[in-house]
């Protein structure tokens, strides 16, 4: 992380004399912002998270105290067949949700950042996944999925396709479903900060390129894509973490099944922890996952700097 | 890009064309509006299920084949499930939570955003890069420690405890970072020249140009506190500090049959963030409605 | 950089400081040396209080019998009431007695010095309760049961005499209830209705609970398994004849139990003793059909046992949380004697629940139940039969458990044959527990 350390300096405040007392007025004027959120945030979270790398080194077991066994946990980890499973598995999730809902819910904002009449009441359509409650959510893609009597399968047999996936029930088609209702469920999340983004593109860029002789696709790609580039990337680094730390709707749909064909790491987490009081060993799990997610928010962080020079 | 076709005719386009294009934006409208709607029926489904079952007897709830229409319609759960639960209660403590949550996530997070986007100062990389990371731990593996702490601070079965849980979030801090980011330097750099402090800047130029990053952050916050289950779970003890989605996941477990009756509070806890979400949704237009550009 | 690892520093401090706090509750075993002077009250830790009421039946028996004792309930989550307790436990928040809701994580609390040694409440117990034995670890008693589930088979009368299909007599073994499943689900045919022979639930415990007990040389913790194999086979068996509801079906579709058997889609159904009460209170306020039922054995693995026959469950019990005080901890442990009396054992029957204790005296208050059917088997099934816990009390039985868990799931889809299913599950036992 220490290529990060390095603020930088290159755009400070212009027409005023670089100094320390400068910097140090800064400094405490940029505190004094951050201030009231990281108090909280600190000893609420940070102090909590930081524990949990403490515990990633230890045995221990919720009661009693932690003994430390040095990089036992990791070393456990690399024979863990379940936990390589579960890797994959959610590797193989964050690979098909990922492109899947930012393309989904970047299309939808574009087109629902009009003056359309009823975009309201579509906006909030498209928003209504992800305020349904999760068991209905559930229960009902279970059931359109169902491989004897769901309509899906129904529709599909009507298409002539004889042989139709067993969805939920099917080791191999398990992970796609659960992809696909993701997606259905998260993309007016992320549509509503596309939404914000392309709100925050001033009008006078579109202008200009008017002027410029620019078309409808060419203004998308040099105004506003390169516009959007903040949202993009928080959209991005936001739903990648989210999507390897997917958690509710697996439990809720497969449970991780059949077999293991749907079992991800924070349901491991989850198991090692709650249900076999391995607490160090779900905090190293824990950490392979901070690990996996870190590296690649730090890669996109590192390709959105290059972009903006 | 679908929107193409909704490229409204400018004053200055000469006639013939103006036509060609207007019989090509009708259709195209119409076609747009059919897609549309056949989506938003498809979205809708597992809504109207919820609602369908809230209208049902309990065993007709789960039937091979699935029953799309109730037979006979049964109002009577929409009364049955105030007498039998503490809907009122739940409603009450969620409502508290959510908007207290809420103000306090926006009002810190969009302060500090301002720190973390407008303010350059040594270690503030590195403190946004704690702020992310901490969005990369899965809670579950961070909250027994969590939870003791809380509780030496006293916090554990108080509404507080939630509060502190959910304001402090690095969520809020980094989307109105991100948000501000987009907004042009010269802005402030301007004020700078006038004298204004940076106090100043952020509460008369940064803050009102951020209508839309608030209301999105004022919605998803208000939601993702108004779902949550986990944290009261933890948290929440006494009956009477109970949120909706408490209540609700004890409807189940103690009526484990009753279905059509936890599809009535499922769908009466969703339709007040629903509400909201039409209400606060109109910030989306703004920009539009100044700059009239499309797409 | 240096903010780093000055936090991480803070964060190892503040570490220690949390996790030592938690140990110190371990420290003070009182063993239950106080005495209960004046008005005490303790609190008690149950779930889902307004359909779940024997704890408060407990409760109040007790107090009518110990006025200056008031045991007070508290409401914990049905479905995340070891969550709940672990956290409590760990931030020293817990009440001063809980129920251990399943012998699965028995070993957690026991292992981890959350439970108060009760083998002196243990010892006064008369020999007819049930389950004790699951509580004691190298002869100490940490739990005192209060209720001893078992598994039964359920029947639809009505069904049956529509099948034209005899009803069980006390000696069927798993081939006869296969049999029994697709003759029912063709007579029903015949009869014009399109209800199954058998319903078994998705859950592990249908198929797995049942080999656990009967098989020979069953042991669960000896990751070997190739007992489950006859089991999962009669199991795929009837799901492809089409005399059960299919895995894929029943999950997708979110079953329940009780709107299969209550609303008459299957004629029987291997279900847990708490089915019973369950069953009378649905067909009062007619959520369930009105027909005719009863109960019987479970199938046996072959007649040598329908003498007695073998079943499974985990018994229920209450344990003491050693962080309470000596007046406490007695006061405690005078409620544990109380609830393994037959006292407590009556009042819990009179509500519907399986007590500890099953003598002639508390078969007789739980057959006096309004609406229970009455029947020389039914009675026979009640109160005669060898209940096998569920769970080994074994630190590794939650894991081993979870890998079981994944098999089942993955044999009853179809997505594996049981023979490879079981194979699989083995390799990871070896693997993962050595």
């Amino acid at each position: 992380m220490a290529t990060t350390v390095a603020p930088a300096p290159t755009r400070a405040p212009r027409q005023r004399p670089p100094g320390s007392r400068l910097k140090l007025r800064n400094t405490f004027i940029g505190w004094t912002f951050i201030l009231p959120n990281f108090i909280g945030f600190a000893v609420l979270t940070l102090v909590p998270v930081l524990i949990l790398f403490y515990l990633a080194f230890t045995s221990w077991n919720v009661f009693g105290a932690a003994e430390w066994v040095g990089l036992e946990n990791f070393q456990d980890l690399i024979t863990d067949r379940t936990f390589h499973t579960a890797l994959r598995n959610t590797g193989y999730y964050a690979l098909m949700h990922i492109p899947l809902t930012l393309a989904v819910s970047l299309g939808l904002a574009l087109l629902l950042n009009t003056k359309l009449r009823g975009v309201a009441f579509f906006r909030t359509v498209a928003f209504f996944p992800y305020i349904t409650s999760i068991v209905a959510i559930a229960v009902v893609w279970n059931m359109l999925f169902s491989p004897e009597t769901g309509p899906v399968n129904q529709f599909l047999m009507a298409l002539g396709i004889d042989n139709p996936p067993g969805w939920t029930t099917s080791t191999t088609w398990a992970m796609p479903a659960v992809a696909l209702v993701s997606t259905w469920r998260d993309m007016g999340y992320y549509m509503l900060l596309f939404l914000a983004g392309l709100q925050a593109i001033p009008g006078e860029l579109y202008e200009a390129a008017r002027v410029d002789g620019a078309n409808k696709i060419q203004r998308f790609w040099n105004v506003t894509v390169p516009s959007l580039r903040p949202t993009t990337f928080f959209v991005t680094v936001m739903l990648t973490i989210a999507s390897f730390k997917i958690f509710d709707l697996i439990l809720v749909m497969t449970d991780g099944g059949p077999g293991t064909a749907t079992l991800v790491l924070s349901q491991y987490i989850y198991r090692k922890g709650f249900e076999e009081q391995q607490f160090g060993y779900a905090s190293a799990v824990a950490i392979v996952l901070f690990v996996i997610c870190i590296t690649v928010t730090v890669f996109q962080f590192l390709i959105n700097k290059r972009r903006d020079r | 890009m679908a929107t193409l076709t909704l490229d409204r005719p400018q004053a200055a386009t000469p006639r013939p064309e103006r036509d060609a294009r207007r019989r090509r934006s009708v259709l195209g409208t119409i076609v747009l509006y059919v897609v549309l709607i056949a989506a938003a029926a498809v979205i809708m489904l597992p809504f109207f299920w919820m609602v369908t079952s809230s209208l049902k007897t309990n065993n007709q709830v789960f039937t091979v084949p699935i029953q799309w229409f109730p037979d006979p319609v049964v109002w009577s759960n929409y009364v049955d499930i105030w007498a039998k639960s503490d809907m009122s209660t739940w409603l009450r403590n969620t409502l508290i939570l959510s908007v207290t949550v809420t103000f306090l996530q926006v009002f810190t997070g969009s302060f500090a955003a301002y720190g973390f986007s407008k303010m350059r100062f040594p270690g503030r990389d590195v403190l946004f890069l704690a702020y992310i990371g901490t969005i990369a731990v899965p809670w579950q593996a961070y909250m027994i420690p969590q939870f003791i702490l809380m509780s030496r601070f006293g916090l554990s079965n108080t509404l507080w405890a939630i509060i502190a849980l959910q304001a402090f979030g690095a969520f809020g801090v980094f989307l109105m970072k991100q948000y501000y980011d987009s907004i042009p330097e010269e802005l402030s750099e301007a004020a700078r020249i006038d004298g204004l402090s940076e106090y100043s800047i952020w509460r008369r130029i940064v803050l009102p140009l951020s209508g839309p990053a608030v209301a999105t952050l004022t919605l998803l916050t208000f939601v993702n506190t108004w779902n949550d289950y986990l944290g009261p779970l933890i948290y929440l003890r006494d009956r009477d500090l109970w949120t909706i989605q408490i209540g609700l996941k004890t409807f189940v477990s103690q009526y484990n049959a009753e279905y059509a009756l936890i599809m009535t509070g499922s769908v009466l806890s969703v339709l007040p963030i629903a509400i909201i979400f039409m209400l606060g949704q109109r910030y989306f237009v703004q920009g539009i409605a100044t700059a009239g550009l499309k797409g | 950089m240096k903010r780093t690892i000055m936090m991480s520093a803070a964060a190892v401090a503040a570490a220690t400081l949390v996790l030592a706090g938690c140990s110190s509750g371990t420290d003070n075993d009182s063993g239950g040396g106080g005495e209960v002077t004046g008005e005490v009250t303790i609190t008690l830790a149950g779930w889902s209080l307004t359909t779940t009421p024997e704890f408060q039946v407990l409760a109040d028996a007790f107090h009518e019998e110990n006025p200056n004792i008031t045991v007070e309930v508290l409401e914990y989550d049905a479905t995340e009431y070891d969550t709940q307790m672990i956290a409590d436990l760990a931030a020293g928040t817990a009440p001063d007695m809980y129920v251990l809701k399943n012998l699965k994580n028995f070993v957690t609390y026991q292992d981890g010095g959350q439970l108060l040694d009760v083998s002196s409440v243990a010892a006064e117990l008369g020999d007819d309760v049930n389950g004790v034995d699951a509580y004691t670890v190298d002869d100490v008693t940490y739990a005192i049961p209060y209720r001893q589930d078992a598994w039964y088979l359920y029947y639809n009368q009505d069904l049956f005499d529509a099948a034209g299909v005899a009803q069980p007599d006390g000696s069927w073994t798993w081939d006869d209830y296969a049999t029994a499943a697709e003759a029912l689900t063709a007579g029903l045919s015949a009869a014009g209705s399109d209800a199954k022979g058998t319903y078994q639930h998705g859950w592990q415990s249908v198929v797995q609970g049942f080999a656990n007990a009967q098989a020979d040389g069953a042991d669960l913790l000896s990751g070997d398994w190739e007992y489950l194999m006859p089991y999962y086979e009669r199991a795929v068996a009837l799901q492809d004849a089409g005399a059960q509801v299919d895995f894929g079906t029943l999950t997708t579709n979110s079953l329940t139990y009780q709107s299969q058997f209550g609303t008459q889609q299957a004629a029987m159904m291997p279900m847990g003793s708490w089915y019973v009460a369950t069953l009378l209170a649905q067909q009062a306020s007619g959520e369930a059909d009105a027909f005719n039922w009863a109960f019987a054995p479970a199938p046996q693995l072959d007649d040598s046992t329908t003498g007695e026959p073998v079943t499974f469950a985990d018994p229920t019990g209450i344990g003491i949380n050693p962080a309470v005080s000596d007046e406490v901890a007695a006061a405690s442990m005078e409620f544990l004697t109380f609830v393994g009396s037959e006292a407590a054992a009556s009042a819990l029957a009179e509500i519907g629940i399986t007590p500890a204790i099953t003598n002639d005296a508390v078969t007789e208050t739980f057959f006096g139940i309004e609406g229970i059917p009455t029947d020389e088997l039914s009675q026979f099934t009640f109160s005669t039969h060898d209940v096998r816990p569920e769970n080994p009390v074994d630190l590794n039985t939650v894991a081993l458990q979870n890998i079981l868990g994944d098999a089942h799931t993955a044999i009853m889809s179809g997505s594996v044959s049981p023979a490879d299913g079981i194979a699989e599950a083995m390799d990871r036992a070896a693997s993962e527990i050595g």
